[in-house]
Order: C-alpha cells, then structure tokens, then sequence
C-alpha cells in the first residue's frame, strides 16, 4: 500500500477526516512520539573527532542546474506540513516520482543523523530538506548547501517582500521559506481570569507553576528581550545571557511549570497551563478544539521564523527539486498547503485565492499576517556558530540539563 | 619397516597433542561468545567514550584529542546535582519497589495457587505497550484538573491549587511504575523455589511466624531481592523519559543531560564524560554486589 494512503487510512482512522500537521504533532507529543530528540542519541553518538566542516565554496552566481528528465525526488519535510493531493499533483505535471518523506522531527536531531555523512562530503540521499532559520543557516555556514538556480524557479519571486533577504541567506541564494510562523504567547482567558497583553503577564506572580516556556532560547529569550524593550534581532550575546538569567530568576521562583518543545499544547488544551510561550499554526489548530484559547501577540511583539527548503550538497537531483520549489510557489498551490497545514503563508496571493472558497481562513491573521502584524514580528538573531553553542548551552543550563 | 615403525606412532602422537591442545582451548572457546559480546557492547563503548571525553574543540573547527583530563572534574562540577538525584531517584523508587513488589510477589507465589500464571501475565501485561506511552498515560491521570489530583486534594495530600504533574513525587512514582516488574519477578523466581517445608520446620521448632519469616523466608529470598534490586536501580539512574514527561528542569536526572549535551549544546566531551561517569557507577554498584553476595547467587537469580 503506497505511504500517502495509508497515512490517510490512519488519519481517517483517528479522526473521520484528514488532520492537519500541528493537530497531528500534537496527537504524537500526546502519545509521546515526539519526546525530546531522544531516538537520535544513537545517531549523535558516532565519531566526533575532525571537522564538520565539508563541501566548500561554491561559486552561487555561476550556478546552473541543466534542465533534464525528473526521475526521482526525495524530499525530507515535517511530519504533516503538505496537503498530500499537492504530490500526486506535482508528479502528473512533470511525469516524475516524488518520494516525499516525512522525517524531520526535529532540527538537532535531523542534524545529528546526517552530520556525519555531510562532513565527509557524502550525499544524505535528499534532493531537499527543511530545516528552520537557525538551522538552515548552521547548514549554509558549514558549507553543506547547493545554491538554488534561480532560472528554474521562476515562481520565488512571488515570496512575500519581508522574508526575501533573511540575514542568514541575504538574497536567497540557497534557501525558500516553506512555511513561516510566529512566536508569542498562548493563553486560557478563563483560567488566567484576565486578559493579557504584555510579555511580562508570563511572570504574574499569579500564574506560578503555570507558565511554560521553550526550550529553545530563540524563542523563548527573544521574546523576554522583547518584554525588556530590547530587539531580539539586533540583541547582542550578553543581552541574551541576560534573559536567560531573567528567565533562570523566574524558574527558581517556580513561576515556569517546564521547558517544552512541541509538547506544550497539550498541557494547555488540558489547563495544566494558563499562559504559555506558543506557535501561531498550533494555536489555528487548538482554538479550532477549544474556542477559549487565544493567541496574542503581545504589544512589545513576537518573535518571526520559517521552514526553509534547501539542497544538501553532493545530491543528484537538483533540477527535480528547483522544479518542485517552483511548483509549491505557484498561489493555486500555495493555497491549497495553506489551508492544510495553518502557519503563515509565504508567497503573495494566497490569500485573495483562498477569499473565495474559505474567506474565514483568508481573514485569519495568523495565516495572513496584517501589516500591523507584521510590523512587530522580529526574525532570529544571526549569531556565529560559536556564541550561538556558547548561548544554547547557557540556556541548557537553566532548563536543567 | 623400521623407518614406518618409527614413523607410525608420530602422528598418534600429534594427534594426541592436538586433541590436548584443543581441549585446553575449550574453555576459552566456551567463554569466546561471552567475551565477545562484552567486549563489542561494553568495553569498547565504554573506551570509546573515555577516548571522545579527552578531547577539545567544537562542532565547527572538529575536535582534537588533548587528554583534558579537567574535563571531569568541571563536568562533575556543572551537573553533580543531577547525578546525585538520580541516585537519589533511583535508590528511591527501588525501596518503592521493593516494598510493593515483595508482598505482591510472595502473594503469587505461595497463595495465588492455580492463578499463579494469570497474576504473572497481568505484572507483565502492561509492558506490551511502549514505555513512552505508558508514561504519557501519568501525564494524562495526574494533570491539575484531573480526578487523582482532586482525590489527593480532598484527602489533604496535595495543598488546594497544587499538583502532582511536574512534580519530584510525579517523577519517583513513574520510575517505580515503569521498573515494578524488575524486581517482581526476580523476587517471585527465588520466593517460588523456597522450599515452604523450611518455614513449616521452623514454626514446629517454635519459631514465630515473625521469626521464621526473618530466619527463614528472607535470606532464602535474598538472591532475588538482591538481583531485583540491582535489575531496578541500575536501569533507573540512566533514565530520563520519566523526568522528561512527568518532572521539571527540577527533577532532570543524569540522562537528560547527556542527551541535552549530545544533541542540543554538541559539546560532545563533556556529554562522553558524563556518560563514562555513570557506566563506571553502574559497574562499582555491580562489583560492591557481587563481593557482597557473591556472583554466583547473583546470577543464579537474575537467570531464574
């Protein structure tokens, strides 16, 4: 039985319709599925001794990908984050086969698993992976990526204008955003027994043991220096160890319940917690179970961040995989994922597409960010390598481990 | 003919040697398997961690063996807390063990009777399902609002707005949980074989129930609480999915720094350090044990 449809038999299975990726992450945190990165300890464990560094410069302006036959693509993408008809779709237009694989759990671990094999020059046997902002610019700075030939993707223009030169991949020469989210607060009014509005509403002496935050400092610290009226995108190294102390303050007062990855929506669909550091989609998917749910973006703002495409080096099929990126920016097909999986949309005119047939969708401004919204998102901070090792562990220290 | 009668006995004689020869190798043959298996799963890791711990560098320029030594004292330094907790945790949840599993196990034993197979089943039972769903499970009975923390909440055991769930007593409670049926079934396998007809001379020799109980029953059953506690223990200050799902940074044990380390800070030394760190604990525990009870008694009962 071919992979798509048995996912959809289970799916059916579940819930009588087809579910979407963040209800299905949740689905999996509930049944433990995806608790912490602990299936790759294994991976991570291989040898560590010489240098991650591999591939070397490529020349990005001379880069051209010959327009050949399509044959195989192998895509590794999030579990869920694709309307599965958009496949089939793509394999009819091309005449190709799309092996399309839903393995990236996790960024860490999806790194540690092909680490080694990237570091001795070797193909991960991906045409394409998704890893997010942080991670995708670990990979380019590492020299891991084949520049994107931008002749075969004609369609990357319709990307929105404030994702276009990210500071990680300044014109996009080896990254598309898949999808892009926002970072902030979510929240039970009825439990908190008042609106919220400020970042700093998390340390309400009220909510103690009620509050969780990321594990990851990106989000959870942006959104702390936000709340100190600091630009998290700009901030420098000690700003950052200085939320991260401000946030170890509050933990050893007991205001933080725990340090989470996927796992809080659980805790919040349950009332474990009031208030909590959010994902924009997964909050579109919880409110869609229990309508008390809000998620705000706080007036100091929140934090902004996206999947991206991009190809390992040392792979086959290039021009597969460009023809592919330029299928998912074409709007018809933007909008059709949109709708599936519920984070922000980003290429242009998707949402006059979907004012048609779902205008309700197309009014969320989580999907569709206003400028308003937009104005007050900040991307991650571009760190080297290094101070970036040297904050996570500073911030592993403070979430225990 | 001289010359074949000089020959002939030669190789008689080789072969005898060779057959000597060979049956000096039995053993070591009878042993190779065994040896093998220990040296490819535990002395090479083991050294192969011990190897990667002395090394300095980062993920980004590659690491270099440097025999930094200093690395175990500042990795003692940083996370002692967790490693103490989860010896804390462990020793804790196999005294909890024990005393859940002990009447449980003497219960099946020496009463169930013809149900002996049945109550087996049902301490094994749940181990059908994987550990991390059975934990999820705790998460669900003991979330805030849920009806365990109201039962507790009424009888006074939990303060009014307090909880279980990311608790110290949440985290010990699934360790117990999960490693019950390590120590059930040690302890059932050398209660089983205890011969009652011991107990009944005892009582006819006066003894108390108490007594013959304490002279009789409990050292005949001390291979297995011995194997039972080992089986628990040792397992248990390696785990994390029970701080990770049911505790807080709190309650984080040994293991989750050792994944953190590995997978998120990549500071691959010191997350071999912390690694060589317990496998050494784990094997002091083993050989206090076997001095103390002798392996023989030890094996004897962890294989029954």
């Amino acid at each position: 039985m071919p992979e798509e449809s048995l996912d959809l038999f289970f799916e059916r299975l579940v819930e009588g319709e087809p579910i979407s990726r963040r209800a299905a992450l949740r689905r999996m945190a509930a049944a433990g599925l995806v608790v912490g990165s602990a299936g790759s300890l294994l991976a991570a464990c291989g040898g560590v001794e010489g240098t991650d560094k591999g591939g070397g410069e490529t020349d990005v302006a001379s880069v051209s990908h010959p327009k050949v036959a399509i044959g195989t693509v192998t895509v590794s993408n999030w579990p869920l984050y694709i309307d599965k008809s958009v496949i089939k779709d793509w394999e009819q237009q091309v005449d190709g086969k799309l092996k399309y694989v839903e393995d990236y759990n996790d960024n860490e671990e999806f790194f540690a698993k092909v680490r080694l094999e990237l570091e001795a020059n070797r193909p991960i046997g991906r045409d394409m992976v998704v890893p997010t902002d942080w991670m995708a610019a670990r990979w380019i700075e590492l020299g891991y990526v084949e520049p994107i030939d931008k002749d075969n993707v004609p369609n990357a223009e319709n990307l929105l204008d404030s994702l276009k030169s990210p500071p990680f991949d300044e014109d996009r020469s080896f990254t598309l955003p898949w999808q892009s989210g926002i970072t902030a607060v979510g929240y039970n009014p009825k439990k908190t027994g008042r609106k919220l509005s400020s970042i700093n509403d998390l340390f309400d002496p009220k909510f103690k043991g009620r509050v969780s935050m990321f594990n990851d400092w990106r989000d959870s610290a942006g959104l702390v220096l936000l709340g100190m009226g600091k630009n998290p995108t700009t901030a420098s190294e000690d700003d950052y160890l200085e939320a991260i102390k401000k946030i170890d303050d509050e933990n050893r007062k007991g205001q933080i319940r725990r340090f989470t990855g996927n796992d809080y929506t659980k805790d919040l669909a349950s009332g474990n917690l009031w208030a909590c550091v959010a994902w924009s989609g997964d909050l579109v998917q919880l409110k869609a179970d229990n309508p008390d749910l809000e998620f705000l973006v706080p007036e100091e703002g929140g934090m902004s961040w996206s999947d991206n495409m991009l190809m390992p080096k040392n792979e086959k099929n290039y021009y597969g995989a460009e023809t592919f990126m330029n299928f998912v920016y074409d709007p018809q097909v933007a909008a059709k994922i949109a709708a599936e999986v519920n984070f922000f949309c980003p290429v242009k005119g998707v949402k006059e597409i979907l004012a048609a047939d779902d205008p309700e969708l197309a009014d969320n401004v989580l999907i569709f960010p206003d400028d308003a919204t937009l104005a007050n998102i900040n991307p991650y901070p571009s760190f080297d390598s290094e101070v970036e090792r040297k904050i996570t562990a500073e911030m592993q220290k403070v979430t225990g481990a | 003919m001289s010359q074949a009668g000089a020959t002939a006995p030669a190789p008689a004689l080789g072969r005898r040697s060779a057959l000597r020869r060979r049956r000096a190798l039995l053993p070591a043959l009878f042993v190779a398997p065994g040896l093998t298996w220990l040296l490819v799963f535990y002395a090479i890791p083991v050294l192969t961690q011990l190897w990667v711990s002395l090394q300095t560098g980062n993920p980004r320029d590659g690491f270099t063996q440097t025999w930094n030594w200093d690395v175990y004292p500042d990795a003692l330094s940083e996370y002692h807390e967790q490693l103490f907790r989860s010896v804390g945790y462990a020793a804790t949840a196999t005294l909890l063990c024990f005393i859940i599993a002990f009447p449980l196990a003497y219960f099946i034993a020496v009463k169930a009777g013809r149900f002996k197979n049945l109550f087996l089943l049902l301490i094994i039972l749940p181990f059908f399902t994987s550990l991390i769903v059975r934990t999820v499970a705790w998460q669900t009975l003991l979330s805030d609002d849920g009806w365990v923390v109201g039962v507790f909440q009424s009888l006074g055991l939990v303060d009014e707005g307090g909880r279980l769930l990311a608790t110290r007593t949440a985290v010990i409670a699934g360790i117990t949980y999960n490693f019950l049926p390590f120590m059930a079934l040690p302890l059932y396998a050398s209660l089983e074989r205890l011969d009652r007809r011991l107990v009944e001379a005892a009582t006819d020799l006066y003894a108390s129930r108490w007594t013959a109980f304490r002279k009789i029953t409990l050292p005949l059953a001390a291979p297995g609480i011995f194997a039972g506690t080992l089986l628990t223990f040792i397992p248990a200050i390696g785990d994390y999915i029970n701080a990770q799902l049911l505790g807080t940074t709190r309650q984080f044990m040994i293991g989750n720094v050792i994944q953190s380390q590995y997978i998120v800070v990549r500071d691959y030394p010191v997350a071999a350090a912390l690694s060589f760190v317990v496998m050494v604990c784990v094997l002091i525990i083993l050989a206090l044990a076997v001095r103390l009870i002798g392996s023989r008694q030890l094996s004897e009962a962890a294989v029954a």
